[in-house]
């Protein structure tokens, strides 16, 4: 589904040169739920960023459902935006100016006129996460779980190959967290999707069947889970307390 | 509910939701485009252009003062063109991240900024008119009126506000696509909460920034007055740059403002620490509004302190004017003998008293002349026989004008003055008096100084020994001869009188006498007979038509302008009514400028900062706090620009008035207490935009 090889992406800052990513190589398959974790500075937003194509790479191959990204065209990368990626940020993301239901829409807004049936999986979605009731509101009548919600609804309207998800729930109160993440294990588990998510969060992190922990701009590790969720968790802290 | 279907519609019902941001953008671009349009109208109408004469100083300042308003109005659309696309930014941001490509979004953006751009300039230039001309009838309504002040544009103007509105147009397309050309679409996202900190040079840069400003001031004013009296050099025009030290101190004081603030807090370091860092984090922006700003009210001020500098002498002048009528004419001239004015003051019911008339001879005298080199900077002085031209009264003239006993020694002369010694056109250097018609000369020397206001005119006036003078007067014919005459009336003046009187008085002189006081007729032979053509002949700088007696150029300039004082006092307005509605309307628009920069400055703080604020509330912040808070920041944009802008334009009226003559006249005490006064209004204004502005911005941060 996605596979990333070898990617390097660094800042300027002043005469400064940071390397941020140092050679990043994974893959993600269909219907996986994967966590990037890590430290504040070693990358992990740089690498969703690089992933979404928001920003450019400097070297390295990333390729999705078997398109390669490096070397798209604008168009072609936006195309991919819309059709192939969902996304899910940190602080929803959603525009002030349109309900909740035109939110959802958005993506399918973007690629041209909206149809009945794009109505229809909108409401399903609403429905699968608990937010019908919401969806003549507007966001600033919301709560942040319902924004956030809102927001996997929205990434998951054109049927995307992968969900990418950046600290989703940064902004979220425990309570909230917990539904966003259950959101999440839903689309996995009803619609297949893929999930690549970029958390601080290792309870968030322990709901994921593999967890990438990233330092320095280099993948230290890698953990799957076979055991049962708390049990993960415990691993999950275990190997970050080691680094 | 009506579901979008497009991205247009979609489009469209942002467009809705943002109107708040639209309407602060389309009213800066409103406001924009209307002062340039009334300013460029005003400047260039032909009612101002005819007052303001041409290479004179004051049109100069106009232009001075229009080019800093263009400055002041470019730099207040760019920045709200920014607060605009700062905002249009996070929805661009979020379109391009869920797959909207650039070409996608171009003509939605491109439409919305040509729409909002071109209305908002169209209007505002079309309303520039309607503004300037509404401005203009309220001050013909409740200040003055005159023939002067019937205002005409020239439509020539448009272009100045056409070249604006291409240039906002173009300026907003050339950020969409900016914007639309970024390929890191993240930096797109996060434009509306980017920092712009401001480097931080240490507590010496306030400080500094005003030794600077001082240095400048005097630098800048002291250098070309240095030069000429030390180095007899006359400065070029270029050589203002010495005054740039002033610009790099406002910026430091601004800075130091902004990352420090005046106040020290060394018992409580961290007292008004959230405010500042506020403001320290959108500190780029913040130092050059404050720096508009603080350019914006020395402007005004500027214009505004024109008006007392100037009216308080004059009007004093008037006031102490020892009598109620004082002319002169030249003696070729059948001007209304003393018969004629008493007839016409009885029709008035006015009778005189105190009636002096005496005769007064126009000599050619030498003097001190800058003498340039061939690269018209450096000069030496030499003295010239015949520079320019004099009026002489004999010792018993002077007595019978004056009243005041004199002795004149043979072979010397005295110059007449004013009483407090401040009259421009003395001449000590004179070695000889010339006849100009019969070319006879008398050596002279400089004896002293007497007193008269009256005598004390653009052409200066000496006094010979009776007997010097009537064997230099032998010979003249009446081109040359003149008679000065005074009275008073007896009981109350009157105006009617006055002008009647003035028109008849006006209507007496042939053409021969229709010349500006600084039309040299001395110099003139001087220089056509060395082959020369004289150059007030071929100057346009101000027409005398005796047809538009009443009109500021002819009053002015005119060289046998008479002194009534009630004409003179009542007219005192009217007459300088077009220069002073047109300082007067300069001071508005930089003020109403100011205040909306400063305005929209706030706006801003509070868009930047509103996640601060509902932090510091969720933190558990008082009322009380985020009030302080939002005060510190919102006075820190009004307070301290307003009071450089204002104090930094009083020091430079006090010096150009000290430097006239070296010191500082009673008229001039007067005008610069006016100053004050008015200096304590325009606070009073500023405070009350302050307040609202608080209470707005308060609204907007649910504090």
């Amino acid at each position: 589904m996605l596979y990333v090889k070898e990617l390097y992406k660094s800042y300027e800052a002043g005469k400064n040169k940071y390397e941020v990513l140092k050679g990043v190589d994974f893959h993600v398959a269909q219907g996986e739920f994967v966590a990037v974790m890590g430290p504040s500075g070693s990358g992990k937003t740089t690498l969703l960023n690089c992933i979404s194509c928001y920003i450019p790479f400097d070297k390295g191959n990333i390729k999705l459902g078997g398109m390669e990204l490096a070397g798209m065209n604008e168009d072609d990368l936006a195309k991919v935006r819309n059709t192939k990626i969902g996304f899910v940020f940190q602080d929803f993301m959603l525009l002030d100016g349109l309900t909740i239901r035109e939110n959802i829409l958005v993506p399918r807004i973007v690629q041209g006129e909206v149809e009945a049936e794009a109505e229809k999986l909108a409401d399903q979605l609403a429905a699968m996460f608990g937010i019908s009731h919401i969806l003549n509101k507007y966001p600033a009548e919301i709560s942040g779980g319902e924004k956030q919600r809102a927001a996997v609804a929205r990434s998951l309207i054109n049927n995307p190959l992968i969900i990418l998800a950046d600290e989703p729930t940064g902004n979220l109160d425990s309570k909230s967290s917990r539904a966003v993440i259950e959101t999440f294990n839903n689309a996995k588990e009803q619609m297949n999707a893929t999930i690549f998510m970029v958390t601080h969060d290792s309870f968030a992190a322990s709901f994921c069947d593999r967890v990438i922990l990233l330092k320095d701009g280099t993948i230290y590790r890698q953990l799957e889970k076979w055991e049962n969720r708390s049990v993960f968790h415990e691993q999950l802290l275990d190997a970050m307390k080691e680094h | 509910m009506n579901q979008i279907k497009n991205i247009r519609q979609m489009e469209q019902k942002l467009q809705r939701a943002d109107r708040r941001q639209s309407r602060l953008y389309l009213f800066c671009n409103f406001m924009a485009l209307m002062i340039i349009s009334a300013y460029s109208a005003l400047m260039l109408s032909p009612t101002v252009q005819r007052v303001f004469p041409e290479g004179g100083d004051s049109r100069k300042q106009m232009y001075m003062i229009f080019v800093m308003t263009l400055v002041g109005c470019v730099i207040f659309t760019i920045y709200a063109l920014g607060l605009f696309f700062r905002h249009k930014a996070g929805q661009l941001g979020i379109l391009m991240a869920l797959g909207a490509s650039r070409r996608r979004l171009a003509p939605g953006l491109f439409r919305e900024v040509i729409v909002l751009s071109g209305i908002s300039a169209v209007v505002g230039t079309i309303a520039g008119f309607p503004f300037v001309w509404m401005i203009w009838q309220i001050f013909r309504l409740i200040l003055v009126d005159s023939s002067d002040m019937v205002l005409s544009f020239d439509f020539r103007c448009l272009f100045i506000s056409l070249l604006f509105l291409l240039l906002v147009v173009g300026f907003a397309c050339l950020t969409a696509w900016r914007y639309l050309k970024k390929t890191n679409i993240m930096e797109v996202i996060r434009e509306e909460h980017i920092n712009e900190p401001v480097k931080e040079l240490g507590r010496w840069c306030g400080p500094v920034g005003l030794l600077l400003i001082l240095a400048g001031a005097v630098l800048g004013y002291g250098a070309p007055v240095a030069c000429d009296a030390w180095f007899f050099i006359s400065v070029p025009e270029w050589v203002s740059i010495l005054y740039a030290p002033v610009f790099v101190g406002l910026y430091m004081v601004m800075l130091h403002t902004v990352v420090y603030g005046w106040k020290s807090h060394k018992k409580n370091p961290y007292k008004n620490i959230i405010s500042r860092s506020m403001m320290k984090f959108q500190g780029k922006q913040t130092v050059n509004n404050l720096l508009v700003i603080t350019l914006l009210i020395a402007g005004g001020c500027f214009a505004i302190f024109y008006l007392p500098t100037n009216s308080i002498s004059a009007l004093l002048r008037y006031a102490s004017q020892s009598y109620d009528y004082f002319y002169q004419y030249q003696a070729d001239q059948a001007v209304p003998d003393r018969e004629t004015v008493e007839a016409l003051g009885k029709d008035y019911g006015l009778t005189f008293r105190d009636w002096n008339e005496c005769e007064y001879i126009t000599l050619g005298i030498g003097g001190l002349s800058k003498i340039y080199e061939e690269d018209d900077v450096r000069y030496h002085v030499e003295y010239v026989p015949m520079q320019g031209e004099t009026r002489v009264l004999s010792e018993d003239a002077y007595r019978i004008l004056t009243g005041q006993e004199v002795d004149v020694k043979p072979g010397t002369y005295l110059n007449i003055t004013n009483q407090e010694e401040s009259a421009l056109y003395t001449n000590e250097a004179a070695r000889e008096f010339t006849n100009m018609v019969t070319r006879k000369q008398i050596a002279t020397t400089f004896a002293g100084y007497l007193h008269y206001d009256l005598l004390a005119k653009e052409i200066p006036c000496c006094i010979l020994d009776n007997e010097d003078y009537a064997g230099i007067s032998e010979g003249l014919t009446d081109e040359w001869r003149g008679q000065f005459v005074e009275f008073n009336v007896d009981g109350k003046d009157s105006y009617p009188f006055a002008n009647a009187f003035y028109h008849l008085f006006v209507s007496s002189f042939d053409e021969n006498c229709a010349r500006p006081f600084y039309y040299d007729r001395v110099q003139k032979i001087r220089e056509n007979e060395a082959g020369m053509e004289y150059w007030v002949d071929t100057d346009d700088m101000v027409t005398i038509s005796y047809e538009f007696p009443d009109s500021f150029m002819f009053r002015q300039f005119w060289v046998y302008q008479p002194d009534f004082r009630i004409l003179s006092q009542n007219d005192y307005l009217r007459n300088v009514a077009v220069l002073f509605m047109m300082f007067l309307f300069v001071f508005i628009v930089c003020m109403i400028t100011a205040l909306v920069v400063c305005y929209t400055r706030c706006q801003s703080i509070a868009l930047n900062n509103r996640y601060i604020f509902d932090d510091l509330k969720k933190l558990g912040a008082s009322p009380a706090f985020l009030d302080k808070e939002v005060r510190i920041q919102c006075s820190n944009v009004f307070k301290v620009p307003s009071l450089v802008g204002m104090f930094a334009m009083f020091f430079l009226f006090t010096m150009i008035l000290y430097a006239n003559d070296g010191r500082i006249l009673k008229a001039e005490w007067a005008a610069m207490g006016v100053c004050l006064c008015i200096i304590a209004l325009i606070g009073g204004v500023i405070y009350a935009v302050y307040r609202s502005t608080v209470k707005v911005i308060k609204g907007q941060l649910g504090v």
